[in-house]
């Protein structure tokens, strides 16, 4: 059955089978790690964001529906892009400052750019061809030393497309071959020349694990893990090794600190000079689950099962780590209280099943009764390039489920599922997500409720700036890869 | 004899149950009144406000306005919501595959080199209890055509018509179609050339015609295709165009190499993916080719796909082709979204009747079924969906479907385990006890 008689093999393959889960920084700096506010001990960024907003006036958006992200609904709302950044949002009485562009939106719909926590853009890009698989690094189950970011090609036209449909922040995660599949990107959706230059400023990196069927199918005849118990056993024995290794450069700094602090100071007479500690070898792998225990790198977990969620989330706390979100949580429904107590987001699709047995159990109501949960955090993700491009259709049938078994959701809210949830998920909540002064201006204007299927993408803002027009093709990006292709009368871009 | 009214949740109840107990017993006198019915039949998709439908006997007895309900019918109030014919889907794996990656419930493509091809016969393992068929009648599918897809060698086998009721007799034409892979997917199964994979078509055909002209005389012939007799035989009624051929190409290029194939054999062909059909729209329609397509398809994922564009299933309409729809990686467990393809394709240009033909009418076209299905017209199969809102939304669901005249259940497993999870407290036995009956 390995055909491609029905084309899209590739993302058949990221999703059933492998794709669909720093060193001395002294001062704050750009790409230096926080942690609760203070600077991290653990690398800076080697690979900073050069990622710099492109030039926006003073844009006015006024008389649409607005949803703010923030969970409220302005009906004639008005929407003030300044600076970059997010000026006011209200309803008709907003002021329009002098020299705006003004939008007039009326019967149209506003919402926060959308976002995508669990993306493959640019790792498994189009073409999808052996030469591009840059996914999976399916050489061993630990493989916590690669960063998805050195293979994102930003030529990626699905990058595009993604973009004509309202997506302004993406994750692009490494697949989930294995149980540590590596650092994850987190990427605004404008086209560079670099990977630098998409990643989003002083994002955390996230660090993509797999449970139950891909790693033990990739590497139950390549010397295990061949079980789910195999799997776990892996998990714990890497974790145990990078609470040794943070714990070695711990005591390092420590005792670095205590010399630099002597040799300042007068030596007192007779003291014989104290020898200088030894930094330990850097370790990429062990340097990056360390920062994860140490709270800098996000854990995102793809794990389809509930059963297996409660697992991973009793070892979560063995080791003192945190899971933020459950990917494909295909399950989660089972277990959403378990997920809300413990503060843990459900990423998942509004209906996909039946690829794999661990996706037998799929519900359409999954979002909304995970969402139901006090405290819970529903989100909707694509995995796919496709599904990218309509986030908000995939939120809209979702909501449409739940609101049939009378969950009573609001659209304020579902638009949640899409846009603050998972930016809040990914490190970025502060930054983006939602139509609140001194955000990010990332913004979308709808042609119509962007739950409806007819709805279509007319304006995306990044930062302020105009980077996607439905009706300018001088606004719509094309790749590298697909200009001049256009001999048979086709134009490719973002908007095809 | 008084006629019983029901509301639309004792329908349901009605529905549930007697699709449980009357698995033997002949569907009984239906009548929907007041609905706002797409019969595909005419102009606007059929439109007609205020509409009664009546079926006896499984099939569509009388349509129109104001009827009189017949003695003894069961009629049920449609309350101005939408009814269109059940929806069609023409091209899935259904009742041939349970668990995608689980080996012993897949049956739709042989793995490695096993030497039958164009005789896999989809009626000869065709599971009408897979839990893939209710999930997908709850979202308004009524037929598909079910069909193995080619596992090494190019041709997949025999693909049948089937309903989802669920019932053991729901095979409802035998043999339907043949299928091919061609283009880049043919090529990987012919030497790694689009060359060789035409070349390789033109074998088969040639050799299953020879076949079928003297079988007796063709036993110890050597041969150069790799087909058994056994899929020279299966494969001849497509080779002399008696029996339609899914023909999956993608390219434009490859799709003129298929119109020349047609015209060369007298195929009956229908183009399965045709990403860069709308490059070559009015050829094929002036072929009449028909082509299945994913409306969504918009990256280009292969070089013979440079020009997916959203506007492909808008631009075939426009020059005359006739179109349905598939989704490959959602594939046969989510048919149930082919309204949301649709959906798309209009939002991308194609008209809101055009895109329901393409949904219903136009797949039963394309495998000469339309005489049965695909339409709300006297005679043909009672085959009807009551949706809650615009069948293309996101937010729309079936309230009602039915099948040659019955109504069928909309529980599902995932409804099952919806109902059994809702409630997540303790309760005084364990999640296993509830709904277990």
């Amino acid at each position: 059955m390995a055909t491609i008689f029905m084309g899209r093999a590739a993302t058949l393959a990221a999703l059933i089978g492998l794709a669909a889960c720093a060193p001395q920084p002294k001062e704050p700096q750009p790409g230096a790690l926080e942690t609760a506010g203070k600077p991290s001990r653990w690398a800076a960024d080697p690979f900073p964001s050069t990622y710099q907003p492109y030039a926006s006036g003073v844009t006015a958006i006024r008389g649409a529906t607005v949803l703010t992200g923030a969970g409220t609904k302005i009906d004639n709302g008005t929407v003030i892009l300044s600076g970059g950044k997010i000026a006011a949002v209200g309803g008709a009485d907003v002021a329009i400052p002098d020299g705006a562009t003004v939008i007039e939106a009326s019967g149209k719909f506003v919402t926060p750019g959308v976002i995508d926590i669990h993306s493959h853009l640019g790792d498994y890009p189009s073409p999808a061809m052996e030469s591009t698989s840059d996914g999976n690094e399916a050489t061993a189950p630990n493989t916590a030393q690669v960063w998805a970011e050195h293979s994102v090609w930003p030529q990626d036209p699905g990058f595009t497309r993604a973009l004509a449909g309202g997506i302004t922040s993406l994750q692009v995660l490494p697949g989930s071959a294995n149980l540590f599949g590596g650092r994850s990107a987190i990427l605004k959706n404008v086209p560079s020349r670099t990977v630098q230059g998409m990643k989003f400023p002083g994002a955390p990196y996230g660090l993509k694990m797999a449970c139950g069927e891909n790693p033990k199918r990739v590497y139950g005849e390549k010397g295990g893990p061949a079980t789910r118990m195999g799997n776990f056993a892996g998990y714990r024995a890497a974790w145990i090794e990078a609470a040794d290794y943070k714990k070695k450069w711990e005591k390092y700094w420590d005792d670095k600190e205590a010399f630099d602090k002597k040799k300042g100071a007068k030596p007192a007479a007779g003291a014989e000079d104290a020898k200088e500690p030894e930094a330990p070898t850097r370790d990429l792998k062990l340097e990056t689950l360390a920062m994860a225990l140490n709270g800098d790198i996000v854990v995102n977990m793809h794990c389809y099962r509930g059963d297996e969620m409660a697992l991973v989330i009793d070892m979560a706390k063995e080791f003192g780590y945190k899971v933020t979100t459950f990917h494909h949580g295909v399950e989660a429904y089972k277990v959403a209280d378990l997920l809300a107590e413990n503060g843990i987001c459900a990423a998942v699709w509004a209906d996909w099943w039946g690829f794999k047995l661990e996706a037998y159990d799929t519900i359409r109501e999954n979002a909304a009764l995970i969402h139901a949960q006090p405290n819970g955090c529903a989100i909707i993700h694509s995995d796919d390039q496709y599904g990218i491009q309509r986030l908000n259709q995939e939120a809209g049938k979702a909501m449409a489920d739940g609101n049939r078994i009378g969950l009573n959701i609001t659209p304020e809210q579902a638009i949640q599922w899409i846009t603050l949830n998972p930016a809040k998920a990914m490190g970025v909540g502060d930054r983006t997500g939602s139509l609140e002064t001194g955000k990010m201006a990332d913004v979308v204007l709808w042609s119509a409720d962007p739950f409806s299927v007819y709805a279509q993408a007319e304006k995306v803002f990044i930062d302020g700036a105009l980077m996607y027009d439905r009706s300018d093709p001088k606004r719509s990006p094309r790749t590298d890869f697909e200009i001049g292709q256009s001999g048979l009368g086709f134009t490719g871009g973002a908007g095809q | 004899m008084r006629t019983i009214i029901l509301t639309l949740t004792a329908a349901f109840a009605a529905a549930a149950a007697s699709a449980q107990t009357t698995a033997a017993s002949a569907p009984e006198t239906l009548v929907i009144q007041n609905a706002r019915a797409y019969t595909m039949a005419g102009e606007g998709a059929g439109l007609i406000e205020n509409a009664d439908i009546v079926m006896r006997g499984g099939v569509i007895v009388a349509v129109g306005q104001d009827l009189a309900v017949p003695e003894g019918a069961r009629a049920l109030d449609a309350k101005g919501r939408i009814v269109t014919p059940g929806l069609f889907a023409p091209w899935s794996q259904l009742g041939l595959v349970e668990i995608g990656l689980d080996q012993e419930s897949n049956d739709a493509s042989p793995e490695g080199d096993y030497p039958h091809s164009a005789s896999l016969d989809a009626a000869d393992a065709f599971n009408p209890a897979s839990t893939l068929i209710p999930v997908n009648r709850a979202g308004g599918v009524t037929r598909a055509v079910a069909a193995p897809t080619p596992g090494d060698k190019a041709f997949g086998g025999l693909g049948a018509v089937v309903n989802l009721s669920g019932r053991p007799d729901s095979i409802a034409r035998e043999r339907a179609l043949q299928s091919v892979a061609m283009g880049y997917a043919g090529a990987a199964r012919s030497g790694d050339t689009r060359m060789g994979a035409w070349a390789e078509f033109r074998d088969a055909l040639e050799e299953a015609r020879a076949y079928a002209a003297n079988p007796g005389g063709y036993a110890l012939r050597p041969r150069m295709t790799g087909l058994t007799l056994n899929d020279l035989e299966a494969l001849a009624p497509a080779a002399r165009g008696a029996q339609p051929i899914v023909v999956a190409v993608n390219g434009a290029a490859d799709l003129r190499a298929l119109i020349r194939m047609k015209a060369r054999y007298g195929l009956n062909v229908i183009a399965l993916g045709a990403t860069e059909g709308h490059l070559v729209a009015r050829e094929l329609a002036a072929a009449q080719i028909p082509v299945i397509l994913n409306p969504l398809l918009n990256l280009p994922e292969q070089f013979e796909m440079l020009g997916a564009t959203q506007a492909n299933a808008a631009r075939l309409h426009a020059a005359g082709v006739t179109i349905a729809f598939y989704d490959p990686p959602s594939g046969s467990h989510n048919l149930r979204l082919l309204p949301q393809l649709a959906g798309n394709a209009v939002a991308n240009g194609l008209p809101y009747a055009a895109a329901l033909a393409a949904l219903t009418i136009n797949p039963a076209r394309m495998y000469g079924v339309a005489d049965r299905y695909g339409s709300i017209e006297v005679g043909k199969a009672g085959d009807l969906v009551l949706w809650d809102g615009d069948p293309l939304e996101t937010a729309s669901r079936p309230v009602a479907v039915y099948i040659d005249g019955r109504a069928t259940s909309l529980a599902t497993r995932q409804t099952r385990l919806r109902d059994r999870y809702r409630d997540l407290s303790r309760g005084d036995l364990p999640h296993a006890y509830r709904g277990a009956q």
